[in-house]
């Protein structure tokens, strides 16, 4: 009875089209409609990298931690959402601070109430660009958790979620896209290599410096052991994932269909991935006489990261170079940590930190004068022309935003930790958190059989 | 064999006439190389070193008999040799070495003689293996021993086992060629490994393909140094930084000539008679075996600085060189070897791949 009156409906729509719509929308309308589905969408795939972050986390450490993994994620992506709509947002994009308190900090529009359409005037309607703007701060949140892997409580990712959504993400944020005086500056950061990937790995670094290396990592001599990751094809899986999302973190940064412009930075992505994949396999090889999986799977995301700021203002060629470059840098960037004994099982600090910066940096050398004018952020970079200036303003953006997120997560942590404790004990360490935390094993079946050892 | 102290030290084994002394002179003898290993060449020290082990080895089973014939089973009723496998067969044994071996006897007239012969030699066998234990030989991981009843049997037993590996070249029937391949007497009767070995190469003959099988078998063993010619070294675990010098240097070499050397048909089994054997022959030009023989007398004398662990009482080589060990002046020389090495696996390959056809 429904399918023959919805099939009569349907056949009625399509003879007499007018009865759907009173009255035909106008360009401005058409416009904003499709903006604000553009981006709807874009915040969706955003959100959707939560679940490369799960699997990705999940399958780089052991089964004995993968519920408590792959939970926390989707707790705090929660916890970060409510935060964000209280005092986040308003930091970010508040628009009722003093010319000079805006330099550093916005205010306004906490517990965000956005009207139920489109204002006049607007691209879009401003409750699609929170959902979008929030997904960027719980990617960089979850981009941190990769320092805490293993071995933190519970209760100091609760804690750690609060400051970081509400403050650390968002005064940066501010810094660069909310109208700061890194804005003002001119700092190129197209979708977020340093705003959102710099500032989650600096959040890890912060992290993994406090609670020391996991159980096992290290041996008294200072040699690492290597500890496996319970699932390569979750690992592989979520590389997948985040590439697609990635389309939605980079593409919809235009926050416009405009002239198709998207469409441009969606192909540079494309090929910045891509180049970070086969550089760092080829890397692996040669280096270390074997194709290495997991060195592969950095380099794409590497590839990802640092083309994250510079997809906007690159010709493709230099997509290219800048993928490549990341792909070799993730690969001795991981060296490099495990040589000076930082435990970074989730390769967050490689990834997001090492390339996080070269992306960033990469603009200051490869912008062109015709992108930038396009964008209308900074001028071209030192190798089309435009001197040293732009590099000069990537460095800053880099120093400065490292140093704050380092300096506030580092407080944060070490008061958790002197207040009440950062680290699971060793006993809880060992029979993992899936039963120390949660009570239960994300694998029941396999870790009975295997006793609580493992 | 004028050398006096050899010669010497050769006395006192022939004389020791328990096992407690045989473990005090290896002790002793295993000292004096350890420090003579420092000032002369690698080679001279490995020959002296094997020398040592074979000659314990035949005393010990010397001692063997005496107590077989003490339990009242008499000598041994026909001719046996004693064979040895792996570095003892290539005489190439470390300080460390464990025991490879196999027994091969005369062939009975009848079933009642088959059984006994049977026994007696597996009596032997299992005495001599306990004895080589007690002098701190750790027997061989594989099972690739003369106590196991598969590697103790008569000369026509032997040769139908052969045959069965040859007409099924399976991934482990072709270990156990590549085996074979390198047996070598030490004790016992010539005569009868002289017609073992000649049976193994007849059936090679036959079966052209079992070359290529080898190489397969052996090709996932690669030289450790890398396209930058850098050392490729552990990077996790207890035995991080070292270098496995033998499954990244030794081995593959030994694989390498060993294919080389089987399909010319020579019968040596140590490596750099092989070596030698194929210059003879005009299968390696004057300069790649001078270089192959220097690479490998290098990876001979670096097999002996290698770690030791301890397990349960018997000294067994890990095989790795460890990171202190791979100083400035050390890893020169070790790349130059490596490369050579390499250079020599990828030879090979390339004239059996090309002989045979890729996969």
């Amino acid at each position: 009875m429904i399918k023959k009156s919805l099939i009569s409906l349907g056949a009625l729509l399509v003879l007499f089209p007018t009865i759907a719509f009173a009255e035909d929308p106008s360009a401005t309308q058409l416009n904003m409609g499709l903006n604000a589905l553009w981006v709807m969408l874009a915040g969706i795939l955003v959100l959707l990298m939560q679940g490369g972050f799960i699997l990705l986390e999940a399958g780089s450490t052991r089964m004995k931690n993968a519920g408590h993994v792959a939970g926390k994620t989707i707790f705090t992506v929660g916890l970060a959402s409510l935060v964000y709509w209280a005092v986040g947002y308003g930091f970010t994009f508040g628009g009722d601070a003093s010319e000079s308190v805006n330099k550093f900090i916005g205010l306004g529009n906490f517990f965000f109430d956005p009207s139920h359409a489109a204002v006049d005037g607007e691209n879009y309607p401003s409750s699609v660009f929170f959902i979008f703007q929030l997904a960027f701060a719980a990617v960089s949140l979850s981009i941190a958790w990769g320092g805490f892997a293993e071995r933190a409580k519970l209760s100091a990712y609760l804690i750690f979620t609060l400051f970081f959504a509400s403050v650390i993400y968002p005064v940066i944020a501010h810094w660069i896209w909310g109208g700061g005086w890194l804005a003002k500056d001119g700092a190129q950061d197209f979708a977020g290599s340093t705003v959102v990937h710099l500032t989650g790995a600096i959040g890890a670094l912060a992290a993994t410096i406090l609670l020391k290396p996991r159980i096992g990592k290290f041996n008294k001599d200072g040699s690492a052991n290597e500890i496996l990751g319970h699932n390569q094809v979750f690992t592989a899986l979520a590389v997948l994932i985040l590439w697609v999302g990635w389309f939605g973190f980079n593409a919809g940064s235009t926050v416009a269909i405009g002239d198709g412009f998207f469409g441009f930075v969606a192909f540079n992505t494309q090929l910045g991935a891509a180049a970070g994949a086969v550089s760092a396999l080829l890397i692996s090889w040669l280096v270390n006489g074997k194709a290495d999986i997991t060195a592969m799977l950095n380099g794409a995301l590497a590839g990802l990261v640092a083309i994250t700021a510079s997809c906007a203002f690159v010709d493709p060629w230099a997509a290219v170079v800048i993928g490549l470059v990341a792909g070799v840098l993730v690969f001795f960037s991981a060296k490099f940590f495990e040589k000076i004994k930082v435990d970074d099982p989730i390769f967050a600090l490689s990834v997001h930190g090492a390339a996080g910066v070269w992306g960033t940096l990469a603009n200051g050398l490869f912008a062109t004068d015709e992108l930038s004018k396009k964008v209308g952020i900074g001028k071209a970079g030192l190798f089309e022309g435009g001197g040293w200036d732009q590099l000069w303003v990537q460095f800053e953006s880099v120093v400065v935003c490292g140093a704050f997120a380092f300096v506030a997560s580092f407080i944060i942590l070490w008061i958790v930790k002197q207040v009440i404790g950062f680290r699971v004990t060793e006993e809880q360490e060992i029979i993992g958190l899936d039963l120390s935390e949660h009570g239960n094993y994300g694998y029941p079946e396999q870790m009975k059989k295997a006793g609580t050892s493992v | 064999m004028s050398n006096p102290i050899r010669e010497k030290r050769l006395l006192d084994i022939t004389g020791a006439d328990d096992l407690e002394q045989l473990r005090v002179i290896r002790e002793r003898e295993q000292n004096k190389l350890a420090i003579q290993l420092s000032a002369s060449p690698a080679d001279e020290v490995v020959e002296s070193l094997n020398e040592l082990h074979d000659a314990l080895i035949i005393q010990s089973l010397k001692l063997a008999e005496n107590e077989l014939a003490r339990l009242g089973l008499g000598a041994p009723p026909v001719p046996y040799t004693y064979v040895l496998y792996g570095s003892g067969g290539r005489y190439e044994q470390t300080m460390h070495s464990d025991q490879d071996s196999g027994l091969v006897y005369e062939d009975a007239a009848d079933q009642a003689d088959e059984e006994r012969f049977r026994t007696y030699f597996s009596q032997l066998a299992e005495t001599v293996v306990r004895y080589l234990i007690g002098l701190g030989y750790p027997p061989c991981e594989g099972n690739v021993i003369a106590s196991n009843p598969e590697w103790c049997l008569s000369l026509a037993e032997w040769k139908k086992k052969l045959d069965g590996w040859f007409a099924d070249p399976s991934w482990e029937n072709v270990r156990y060629l590549l085996i074979a391949a390198d047996g070598r007497p030490v004790a016992g009767s010539l005569e009868l490994a002289g017609k073992l070995q000649d049976h193994f190469f007849n059936d090679l003959l036959s079966h052209p393909v079992i070359a290529r099988r080898m190489m397969e078998n052996t090709l996932r063993h690669k030289v450790l140094v890398g396209v930058f010619g850098q050392l490729l070294t552990e990077r996790y675990g207890e035995d991080a930084g070292s270098l496995d010098i033998k499954y990244g240097a030794y081995i593959p070499m030994v694989n390498a000539f060993r294919l080389l050397a089987v399909q010319a048909g020579i019968h040596e089994t140590s490596t750099l008679k092989r070596i030698e054997a194929l210059r003879q022959a005009n299968l390696l030009t004057a300069e790649d075996a001078d270089n192959a023989a220097e690479a490998f007398s290098f990876f001979l004398k670096m097999r002996m600085l290698t770690t030791v662990s301890d397990e349960e009482g018997q000294l067994i080589g890990t095989g790795k060189i460890p990171p202190e060990q791979l100083t400035k002046e050390m890893t020169a020389p070790l790349k130059k070897a490596l490369k050579a090495g390499k250079k020599i696996q990828l030879r090979v390959q390339r004239e059996l791949q090309r002989r045979f056809g890729g996969r």
